[in-house]
């Protein structure tokens, strides 16, 4: 599990894959459709992981040992 | 050994797909990290669950897909009620305006019933299979494939009642919305 960063471009490393083929119809049409469409998900999704999460799971993280080892005080 | 560390490092590497498919389930960047954090808690609490090795994004899109219809059914279809907050929300980047403007596209995009958005999504942006993407809405790979191909169709259709030349915002606005532009 390295290189995490390129996971948005590439497609996810799943093991099955069929790819999306351009379907209905209007290729230029289609196609500029598909282009807006990636532009609309990666706005989001080529930003950086807010600070939140991290803080969350760093949380979460810490609640978990504390319970695991706090069971005795 | 270090799984805790490998799950919590893979988990991260996901979140930005999440909050793009969050966002798109919502229409808010607010909803749409509120959704994400309470997917996190949840797949933190799943984790056990979790195999490894397997594919962890098609498992977080699950949860959160599950988690958003679960919030919806609780609170009625408010959470979607407000007409075209997507598109006043999500203002567009300049550098994107284009011959097809994005925030028309958003618009469109908002215009399509939940089932058929949400499969357009996971499989034109997301990058799922049509397998995986069965899966993750629980209906089959050919429900998946015509709701896909119906979005693309419908789409095109709202997007191409302007014609070739223009995708003004205005004229796009009013012919979606259904109010009058501000001539």
């Amino acid at each position: 599990m390295s290189d995490r960063e390129k996971d948005k471009d590439v497609q996810s490393s799943q093991p099955q894959r069929s790819q999306a083929p351009a379907s209905g119809g209007g290729g230029g049409v289609q196609a500029a459709i598909g282009k807006q469409l990636k532009a609309y998900y990666d706005d989001v999704a080529s930003e950086p992981v807010p600070d939140r999460f991290l803080t969350l799971l760093d949380a979460l993280d810490k609640a978990e040992s504390a319970s695991k080892s706090s069971s005795r005080e | 050994m270090s799984e805790q560390a490998d799950f919590r490092r893979e988990l991260i590497g996901i979140i930005p797909n999440l909050r793009a498919f969050a966002t798109s389930l919502t229409g808010s960047y607010d909803r749409a990290d509120d959704l994400v954090q309470e997917t996190l808690v949840k797949a933190w609490d799943k984790q056990s669950t979790f195999q490894p090795g397997t594919n962890m994004k098609a498992w977080l899109f699950t949860i959160l897909r599950n988690e958003f219809y679960t919030q919806m059914r609780k609170k009625g279809r408010e959470v979607q009620d407000v007409d075209g907050v997507h598109a006043m929300q999500l203002a567009g980047h300049p550098e994107q305006q284009g011959h097809l403007d994005l925030q028309d596209f958003r618009r469109a995009l908002d215009l399509l019933p939940d089932d058929q958005r949400e499969a357009l999504i996971l499989i034109g942006a997301s990058g799922f299979s049509y397998e995986e993407a069965a899966e993750i809405c629980k209906c089959a790979v050919g429900t998946i494939k015509s709701r896909v191909s119906r979005a693309r169709t419908r789409i095109a259709e709202i997007l191409g009642v302007e014609g070739d030349g223009d995708y003004g915002p205005d004229s796009i606005a009013s012919q979606i919305i259904g109010v009058a532009p501000a001539a």
